[in-house]
């Protein structure tokens, strides 16, 4: 004990890292080294090296590359319709008419709703399943609240007397919204953007549900669904391949969004 | 004009939003085409395996959260304070691993889980969600807002870091940490995939692998328990969006 009051401030700091670091290591980064083995071995009773094989494999997989394909559209569309809608209802939330608070509500308890009940609804609503569309609105459905929640922090953690001062020289509210509210709220907005990605991801179960088969039509088949079948044949080998393939796009994607920060902040 | 043009646009919008959750209250009273209260008293009292499954989600989220802010806080704290080669890397390694889809940890998670013989208990749920590193990243970002001169000033007072984080920083995280507690929570309350492939028993299963496999069980289940799920999670929010609004009142006046 008397060591530990010795210790520098800095070091008892790092200290403090300890628990979360731990903990990540036991349960995600070493177990994860066991995946990047599992994908370059022939099968898990054999074990022998065979390199590249099952990423070769892999990437000509037609179904992958069409699970792949289908994930990157879902993002490219629904992400930003997402953020945009989130944005407008948040801005007018927090700067609109007081009582009208209280509809915030309204766009969070979808967070929360169990799915298993809402695809039934939906499936009445949305008879036709030639395109993805459902599935779509079910994602933006669920997932605008907690960016809802997180913008309107920000947007109320926001230095007010900027507002008045511009007001005062005479700028008008689409003006005083594009040039101080969205840089004041830019991380909060990556920070959404990065989050609904992740989203994005978990669509799946719902998605499951709605169609009620493990092959759903070709426009839908969604990593997801490529990795929930590699796990239910237990394809070790491919479900390890295509779990580093997708964490490596993830990667690509973070590194995007932090390269995009740094150039809007200089 | 343009405020009520606003404001009838942004009512529909809310409109739409909250129709499937009324529908879905709706359909709970709703039994063979007629009102009744049939599915709930299904539910209620002849349905067994249900309560077990509800108590051990608030069992799990509970734990889950409260574990998880003893480690984070310190964890997003030392981040803004430490100072070590390597820290941008390690902080952006936390912001990757948050990105990773659930498809791409829960294999890891389940070989770690194994290779530790905790496959098919309670802690196989809990503790690599006490560890995932969405609330570090969060708690991080709102570290950056907090006034070091208080930090600094406590820094004077005391050598125990416990009492710095718990007097000069939790104070000022407060929002945040309101903010993380409902996200963590219902991301507990949420989670099927892990429960379907980490448990074997039904006595350790959650409410949601529940509401999955409602089908399966006798009576009209699936709307009143789905009711039933929202309420726990619900009420947080109510709690939390409560407090900001103070918590940010506080901020103004001083």
């Amino acid at each position: 004990m008397k060591k530990l009051k010795r210790l520098s401030f800095n070091t008892k700091c790092k200290l403090c890292l300890l628990p979360s670091l731990a903990g990540t290591l036991l349960f995600f980064v070493i177990p994860y080294f066991r995946v990047l083995y599992y994908s370059v071995i022939d099968n898990q009773f054999r074990r022998n090296f065979v390199f590249l094989d099952n990423y070769i494999e892999t990437v000509q997989n037609e179904y992958f590359l069409l699970a792949l394909l289908n994930s990157l559209i879902l993002i490219a569309v629904c992400v930003p319709v997402l953020i945009i809608l989130a944005l407008l209802i948040s801005l007018f939330l927090s700067f609109g008419i007081r009582k009208l608070k209280a509809l915030r509500a309204s766009f969070v308890l979808p967070m929360v709703i169990p799915t298993a009940g809402i695809v039934l609804i939906w499936r009445t609503v949305f008879t036709d399943t030639s395109t993805p569309l459902p599935i779509y609105l079910l994602f933006i459905w669920k997932n605008i609240g907690i960016c809802i929640v997180l913008l309107t922090a920000a947007l109320t953690a926001a230095d007010r007397s900027v507002y008045e001062a511009a007001k005062l020289d005479g700028a008008g509210s689409w003006t005083l919204h594009r040039k101080i509210t969205l840089p004041m709220i830019a991380p909060t907005i990556l920070f959404s953007v990065l989050l609904s990605i992740v989203n994005s991801f978990r669509i799946f179960k719902e998605s499951y549900l709605f169609y009620g088969t493990n092959y759903p039509p070709d426009h839908s088949y969604t990593l997801q669904y490529f990795m929930n079948n590699n796990f239910l044949r237990l394809d070790y080998q491919s479900l390890a391949t295509s779990a580093v393939l997708t964490s490596a796009v993830v990667f690509l994607i973070v590194l995007c969004g932090i390269f995009i920060q740094r150039r809007y902040n200089r | 004009m343009k405020k009520i043009v606003f404001t009838v646009v942004m009512i529909i919008a809310a409109v739409i939003f909250i129709l499937p959750v009324i529908a879905t209250l709706a359909l709970s009273f709703w039994n063979g085409g007629e009102v009744s209260a049939e599915g709930y008293s299904d539910l209620l009292f002849n349905c067994f395996v249900f309560y077990p499954m509800f108590w051990n989600s608030v069992i799990y989220a509970a734990v889950i959260t409260a574990v998880q802010l003893v480690v984070i806080i310190p964890c997003a704290f030392a981040f803004s304070q430490a100072k070590f080669k390597g820290k941008g890397l390690l902080f952006t390694f936390y912001i990757v691993l948050m990105m990773m889809p659930l498809q791409v940890t829960v294999l890891p998670n389940y070989i770690g889980l194994r290779d530790l013989g905790l496959l098919n208990t309670a802690w196989g749920i809990i503790l690599p969600m006490i560890f995932s590193p969405f609330g570090v990243v969060v708690m991080h970002q709102y570290m950056k807002s907090t006034d070091s001169a208080i930090i600094e000033a406590t820094r004077l007072e005391t050598n125990s870091i416990f009492r710095i984080i718990l007097t000069a920083v939790v104070p000022q995280l407060r929002v945040c940490i309101f903010a993380v507690v409902l996200f963590v929570f219902a991301d507990c309350w949420n989670m099927v995939e892990q429960p379907m492939l980490f448990l074997n028993d039904d006595s350790l299963k959650t409410m949601s692998v529940f509401i999955v496999n409602a089908a399966d069980y006798t009576g009209h289940v699936l709307f009143p328990a789905s009711v039933i799920f929202i309420v726990p999670v619900f009420l947080l929010y109510l709690f939390f969006s409560d407090s900001l609004e103070k918590g940010l009142t506080f901020g103004e006046i001083s």
